[in-house]
């Protein structure tokens, strides 16, 4: 594999870096031995083809934020534009989008009856995919389960919240 | 498990997008099959020199580099790495430059002058002997002179030793023994370089007092090529007995004191016995100076075990029955384990993740040198597993530094954590990361140090 990725697979990580707010390089490093994002592309096609019954909305989903990464918009005005779509499906899929990088885990939501809230519940991916979950990042942390650290991390202070997200600061309207 | 609906979220911050994901149910492992794909490297068409000297660093071969091409690259430091440490060895350990590897004439190779672990942690805790001193014996093999060893098997007396010592029938992390074919427990060695023995030496991490006046995380001597100075280098090896299935002429051998240790397991009376073992396993760890992490290769005998799920190339196997129909397949014998027991039942093993296409590829290439310097080498029934390596040996995140492949097992050292289950798994790097001496201090990737006393 080179470390080239296809026009189709640099969207998928541009789109998922202005929704999760991480760097591209944390999401697709440079060399990628983990490789989840080619574990996700595929399923997040699949899957909205599946429960929006709408094979072309991940194609709308990338066209959408290429074209408005082509008028040299910021993350943010990227992110809010994409989240203020008149089209809801578009809005929930890009949620979804969210939830799986955060998770690892694809989330269904189950609508409101008989008196009980709309709700949401989630399957893990993979197994990889629930090391892979940026939630962790965000934590300063690791899974449960599964930790790289070195023996006594917990008495050390981690590093910088910017060391997992890939941006030097925190200012998240920043163009990657 | 039911939670609170997906909230609407009109900011793309960290927390907002934090605040979309609820919580985690289930788990289902749905590992893809390991992709194949072809290196390109400008190195693939040139010709293989079989060299004595030790890699200090690994060649980049290709700019910019890929995951791929860097694998080869460290395989082919593997490989450099294993001739050089078999490498026939003279009096003094080091390699002999008249002779090649493989060459038919016998005798030790590099490696096997370097020090076990037994000889470096002593029971009291007391100061080992220097390097080039004799090993200690436990009293039930003293009365074993390596004169005593056949005519035609005189490596012993060649290097004027005493013999080494396997003295460990479990695999690394107690996950239990392998039983071989003959139902003779496979026996382990760990051993060190001279400059991974004199920095324990040095700072008399050898005991756990000496430990505790050291009061600091380890930091071993890296390999660097600039000033040429061989770092840390360490070794696991495991053996098998000759005999019964086994040719001696298929495998590296050697004589060694085989000891059952008592303190292994409850039960074990401790005996001794010289005996010819053949190599069935081997690991080799070294720190360089990019890569402080280690690299770690790990090798084999090319008929250790079929792979799952593919077609078997061989008619016996070192450590699987083709015969028995109902073996439970990487199961660790059952209790009580006792190396000291005539016949156990043998462990029925498979290789559950495939050596990928590239390494095999390599493998040829590195055999069909091997066969022209050496026709019959015995060296070419051995084969690269994998090299695990740190993709990003400077993160600050990740201690491990993403190492490539995720999972990394040897069916002869890791026969039963084999897979891709995080944390559970063989992971060189993410199981080593966590070691510590006695003190609780990181232990530079080494579980060495626990061994003090």
């Amino acid at each position: 594999m080179s470390n080239e990725m296809s026009e189709e697979m640099k969207r998928f990580i541009g789109l998922s870096a202005v929704l999760t707010g991480f760097s591209k390089s944390i999401l697709a490093p440079g060399i990628d031995p983990v490789d989840i994002k080619s574990d996700y592309l595929p399923f997040f096609r699949k899957k909205l083809a599946e429960e929006f019954k709408d094979s072309d909305l991940f194609d709308t989903l990338l066209s959408t934020f290429s074209d408005l990464s082509a008028k040299g918009l910021t993350d943010t005005q990227i992110g809010q534009q994409l989240l203020n779509n008149d089209n809801g499906d578009f809005v929930t899929a890009c949620r979804k989008l969210i939830f799986m990088w955060y998770s690892g885990a694809w989330p269904t939501i189950i609508s409101a009856r008989d008196g009980q809230p709309e709700s949401t519940v989630s399957t893990l991916i993979s197994a990889k995919s629930y090391t892979q979950g940026l939630v962790w990042q965000v934590m300063q942390s690791h899974p449960m389960g599964s930790s790289n650290y070195r023996y006594g991390y917990w008495a050390k202070v981690p590093p910088e919240l910017s060391a997992y997200t890939g941006h030097d600061n925190q200012t998240q309207g920043a163009k990657q | 498990m039911n939670v609170p609906p997906l909230s609407c979220s009109h900011r793309f911050t960290i927390t907002a997008a934090l605040a979309t994901v609820i919580y985690l149910a289930g788990c289902s492992a749905d590992e893809k099959p390991e992709q194949v794909h072809s290196p390109q490297t400008g190195e693939a068409a040139a010709s293989i020199q079989l060299s004595p000297h030790l890699p200090l660093e690994i060649t980049v071969t290709k700019t910019p580099p890929t995951l791929e091409s860097l694998q080869h690259d460290f395989d082919v430091f593997s490989w450099q790495s294993f001739i050089a440490l078999n490498w026939p060895a003279k009096p003094d350990g080091s390699p002999d430059t008249d002779r090649t590897i493989g060459d038919g004439k016998g005798g030790p190779v590099v490696w096997q002058q370097w020090k076990e672990s037994r000889d470096l942690f002593l029971p009291d805790g007391r100061k080992p002997p220097d390097w080039n001193q004799p090993n200690q014996l436990p009293d039930v093999c003293r009365h074993l002179e390596p004169s005593s060893a056949p005519a035609n098997r005189m490596e012993l007396t060649q290097v004027g030793k005493t013999p080494n010592l396997l003295d460990e029938s479990e695999e690394p992390f107690q996950t239990g023994p392998l039983i071989d074919q003959n139902g003779q427990y496979t026996r382990y060695a760990i051993l060190t370089n001279e400059t991974m023995f004199n920095y324990v030496l040095d700072n008399e991490l050898y005991s756990k007092k000496g430990q505790k006046a050291f009061d600091q995380d380890a930091d071993f001597p890296s390999s660097n090529p600039k000033e040429n100075k061989t770092g840390s280098i360490m070794l696991k090896a495991a053996w098998i007995k000759m005999g019964g299935q086994y040719d001696p002429d298929d495998f590296h051998t050697r004589e060694a004191l085989v000891y059952n240790n008592p303190d292994e397991q409850p039960g074990v009376e401790p005996a001794c016995s010289l005996e010819q073992v053949g190599l069935v396993g081997f690991h080799i760890a070294h720190k360089t100076e990019d890569e402080p992490q280690w690299v770690w290769s790990t090798f084999e005998h090319v008929a250790n075990a079929p792979t799952k799920d593919r077609d078997r190339k061989r008619e016996a196997y070192n450590f699987f029955d083709p015969d028995c129909k109902d073996c439970d397949i990487n199961e660790p014998p059952a209790r009580p384990w006792n190396p000291g027991t005539p016949h156990s039942q043998p462990t029925q093993v498979e290789r559950v993740t495939p050596i990928t296409r590239e390494a095999q590829a390599l493998n040829k290439r590195f055999h069909a040198a091997l066969e022209a310097a050496a026709p019959g080498s015995v060296w070419t029934n051995y084969e690269l597993v994998s090299t695990q390596w740190p993709t990003d040996a400077d993160s600050k995140t990740d201690p491990t530094g993403a190492p490539a492949p995720s999972f990394l097992a040897n069916t002869t050292l890791e026969t039963y954590i084999q897979g891709h289950t995080p944390q559970g798994s063989s992971n060189c790097m993410g199981c080593h990361g966590n070691a510590a001496d006695t003190n609780g201090r990181a232990s530079d990737f080494t579980y060495l140090l626990q061994r003090a006393r």
